[in-house]
């Protein structure tokens, strides 16, 4: 059995959870705001792979 | 005149049903059973000089040991091939007639064949190792079943070289091997979008990747009192790779503590992978195993705790089954934990 | 657009006092093109060796391959577009020498690589079963060892060592620019206003070129496409002429393509060849393999509309660069190019692939229905045993005198220059047994 059903987008391949354009305080809340989001998908039923993206 | 020896379980050897499952290995002269019908397909190509029996639990409980016993009953007849089963749906015996073709082929050094049907556990067991015919699911696939097993043993035990699954009739054994064509790869995809385009049939060289359904698991009520753990296939290891984990084909994984860690500090760690450029996760791992943020969360009681160490391994050109084995082990050390959720990173 | 190959056929190599070509034999004079390439503030010394097909030497630290080329009758010292001051090219003659290459080995130390590799970079063996596998065992190879400087940055310095290859290319070819070439190809086709005069029956196919892939960072200062790096642009049309008269380079880090191979382009070369006969080649689209979902959905629908509304393409080929990950670009331009019904195949290594899985398919990591036809190019994951040899060329002098580089080594496939390649040269197929 192989695939994952709760999927949270990242930034890119290289910087997931980061953006090396962006000063320390904000790339740190960009990270924040994913993991959130990681956390919303941790809490939401799913019957499917479910793609979670935030919001801009 | 090839000697062959069959395996049998002490169904098809006739010695019992389901209360005969706990024999040990024993062996008879000639064959047995189904056997019959080996000896008429072999037509003088061979003939079955042992047939060896075990009572499907034995085999199945002790795997090993039951091994050894069927290798040594078998010696002092000298095989040249073995034939195991068919097994058809039967679990036990389908790990069963596996286990013993891979113990002959490793230990003996000749040839084995055996056959099940596709569902049987035995199959994904052993098929990267030993050629398997598929079968219906019951017993009445014997005739068929047979002379496919005698055709692909007795070319076995020739040398001859064995053609694709597709070709031949044996389960796929998933080893993806480099051959030359005749042809470069432009000259052969020029020619594939020619025939599609003319609404020729044409075959892809590639197949498409069927990953099966997971069950989802239920989600997590209370978030707040929840114990989550981080996960990473990005590579990120301490400095010094102590768990020595691959940077492609990864067999291991490792844990490593977050006790009193509130920020993963770059100098503690490396990125052993391939697949990408790790530059800016080298410059604040955060980036890919994001402590900072979860003790941010953890402090204002968002989540109830982070679990006190990260897993890590590598994800490039992996073996599907290997990580799923890793994934099983590294969920059964999260739960008995006592941890609920798990943020997985994957670059 | 008319271009001539003029090609020169190099026989041997050799130190000499004056670089010139003599009976086939290339003389280099080492010290006036060590001075030439010295010149370059971010190097140091740049050491050269001679390494000929035959001789049990390995060259470690492959960082890329050049044919040496120049533009007959250009008084610019450049490559084609990228080492200097700029000509137009894909038109007129280019003198070729072939058999010949120059090799760039990677000085530095390990130090601090944020790619993940081996601990000798990329082999070229000039003797045994790793020279048959890759046409760079087989070239006469003229190998650059330049060594770092102080202070100067990993990235200043790739940057370097890729002009200092292209430099090196075309110093040597001028030994040969007004010799009589052995043999002119010429590659003649038209713009996409007339290229389907007279053969309008046929499909048009455009060959989308993916150059550079974002899961490597950049190296800034790179020449991968007409002396700039790539990553910021969007898909850009060009004639296949300037794809063969050096528009673009092998960027680090050169994962199964090098330069050479893109000057000698095996999916342009066979599209010209039918060109007239089967299809009509249409152009092609060069693209990047971006890093993140967002760019390579926007690349492919750049690269499709180009396709389907500027050149007007029945049809595509597609490779890609890079690792596994460009897969999914590569894929997702097929895609798109299939939904504005623009038939594709792709052509591709299984560089991420399972290559022990009987039960998912996993030899592609995407699936798509649309993206159907696939043409296998081999799995760089099978290995062989390379023999010991008797001199180590490359790399840093810790490297090559470490008695385990010289030694018989088992090694995959990839690990060996030339041995697979991404542009379709090679008959490797990957077959699941």
């Amino acid at each position: 059995m192989v695939g994952s059903n709760r999927i949270v987008r990242g930034n890119k391949i290289v910087n997931p959870l980061g953006n090396a354009d962006l000063d320390p305080q904000n790339e740190k809340e960009l990270r924040r705001a994913i993991v959130e989001n990681a956390l919303e998908a941790l809490q939401a039923d799913v019957k499917e792979q479910t793609l979670f993206d935030q919001p801009i | 005149m090839l000697r062959v020896a069959h395996y049998l379980n002490q169904f098809f050897a006739g010695i019992g049903g389901e209360e005969k499952a706990e024999i040990g290995p024993q062996v008879r002269d000639g064959f047995l059973g189904p056997g019959r019908a080996i000896q008429n397909a072999l037509a003088g190509r061979g003939e079955i000089v042992a047939t060896v029996i075990c009572g499907d639990n034995y085999f199945a409980e002790n795997i090993e040991k039951a091994s050894e016993e069927v290798i040594r009953l078998l010696a002092p007849f000298k095989p040249d091939l073995l034939i195991a089963g068919p097994a058809f749906a039967a679990g036990r015996y389908g790990i069963a007639c596996g286990g013993v073709c891979r113990a002959v082929i490793n230990q003996m050094r000749i040839p084995a064949v055996t056959g099940m049907h596709e569902e049987n556990p035995g199959l994904d067991l052993y098929r990267n190792e030993v050629y398997i015919i598929p079968t219906e699911a019951s017993a009445r696939g014997m005739n068929v079943a047979i002379p496919k097993m005698v055709n692909l043993a007795l070319r076995l035990a020739t040398k001859e070289k064995i053609g694709r699954p597709s070709e031949e009739g044996y389960f796929p054994r998933g080893l993806l091997v480099n051959e030359i064509s005749d042809q470069t790869g432009a000259e052969r995809v020029v020619s594939m979008l020619l025939k599609k385009l003319r609404g020729q049939s044409f075959e892809s060289e590639v197949p498409r990747p069927n990953y099966d359904h997971v069950t989802p698991a239920p989600r997590i009520d209370d978030i707040r009192r929840a114990k989550i753990a981080l996960v990473t296939d990005g590579g990120l290891v301490p400095k010094g790779n102590p768990d020595e984990i691959e940077m492609r084909t990864a067999t291991r994984f490792g844990k490593y503590g977050l006790k009193g860690v509130d920020s993963l500090r770059p100098e503690d760690y490396e990125v052993r992978h391939m697949g990408y450029d790790s530059v800016f996760v080298r410059q604040d791992p955060n980036r890919l195993v994001p402590v900072d943020v979860m003790r941010d969360l953890e402090r204002e009681g968002a989540i109830g705790k982070l679990h006190e160490e990260f897993y890590s391994t590598t994800g490039v050109a992996n073996i599907v089954e290997t990580m799923r084995r890793m994934g099983e082990k590294i969920a059964e050390e999260l739960k008995a934990s006592g941890v609920s959720g798990v943020i997985l990173t994957s670059t | 657009m008319r271009l001539e190959l003029h090609r020169v056929k190099i026989q041997d190599v050799q130190f000499g006092d004056k670089t010139r070509i003599d009976k086939g034999v290339l003389y280099i004079s080492r010290s006036e093109l060590q001075e030439r390439l010295e010149g370059d503030k971010r190097l140091g010394r740049v050491e050269i060796e001679l390494a000929r097909p035959g001789e049990k030497c390995r060259i470690v630290e492959v960082a890329d391959v050049v044919e040496p080329r120049v533009k007959i009758g250009s008084d610019r010292e450049d490559f084609l577009g990228s080492a200097g001051r700029h000509t137009i090219i894909g038109e007129g003659k280019t003198c070729v020498l072939q058999g010949a290459a120059v090799v760039m080995s990677d000085c530095r130390g390990k130090g601090e690589a944020t790619i993940s590799r081996e601990s000798h970079g990329y082999i070229i063996d000039m003797a045994g079963p790793g020279s048959e596998i890759s046409p760079f065992g087989q070239t006469l190879n003229i190998v650059l060892l330049p060594q770092p400087k102080n202070k100067v940055s990993a990235m200043d310095y790739q940057a370097a060592l890729k002009m200092a290859g292209l430099k090196a290319a075309t110093y040597l070819a001028r030994a040969g620019e007004d010799l009589k070439p052995d043999e002119i190809e010429i590659y003649d086709l038209p713009p996409l206003t007339e290229v389907m005069k007279g053969i309008e029956n046929l499909p048009k196919i455009t060959y989308i070129f993916q150059i550079l892939s974002l899961q490597f960072e950049p190296v800034p200062g790179e020449p991968t496409l007409f002396g700039k790096q790539a990553e910021g642009i969007v898909p850009t049309i060009l004639h296949p002429n300037q794809v063969l008269d050096g528009a673009i380079t092998s960027p680090v880090p050169g994962l199964n393509v090098q330069t050479y191979q893109i000057q000698n382009h095996p999916m342009i070369e066979e599209l010209y060849k039918r060109h007239g006969k089967d299809l009509c080649f249409a152009g092609v689209i060069l693209t990047v393999a971006h890093n993140n979902v967002a760019d390579f959905d926007r690349m492919a629908d750049i690269a499709a509309s180009l396709a389907k509304w500027v050149i007007g393409a029945d049809a595509a080929v597609l490779t890609k660069t890079g690792g596994g990950a460009p897969e999914l670009a590569m894929a997702r331009t097929a895609q798109r190019c299939e939904q504005l019904g623009i038939k594709t195949a792709i052509a591709m290594l299984h560089m991420g692939a399972d290559f022990k899985d009987a039960k998912y398919g996993a030899s592609t990591i995407f699936s798509m229905p649309e993206v159907d036809a696939i043409v296998s190019m081999g799995v760089p994951y099978m290995e062989l045993t390379l023999p010991s040899v008797e001199r180590v060329i490359g790399g840093p002098l810790s490297l090559s005198e470490d008695p385990t580089t010289k030694g018989e080594m088992v090694q995959w496939m990839g690990s060996i220059k030339g041995s697979l390649c991404q542009l379709g040269s090679s008959r490797l197929t990957a077959v699941r047994y």
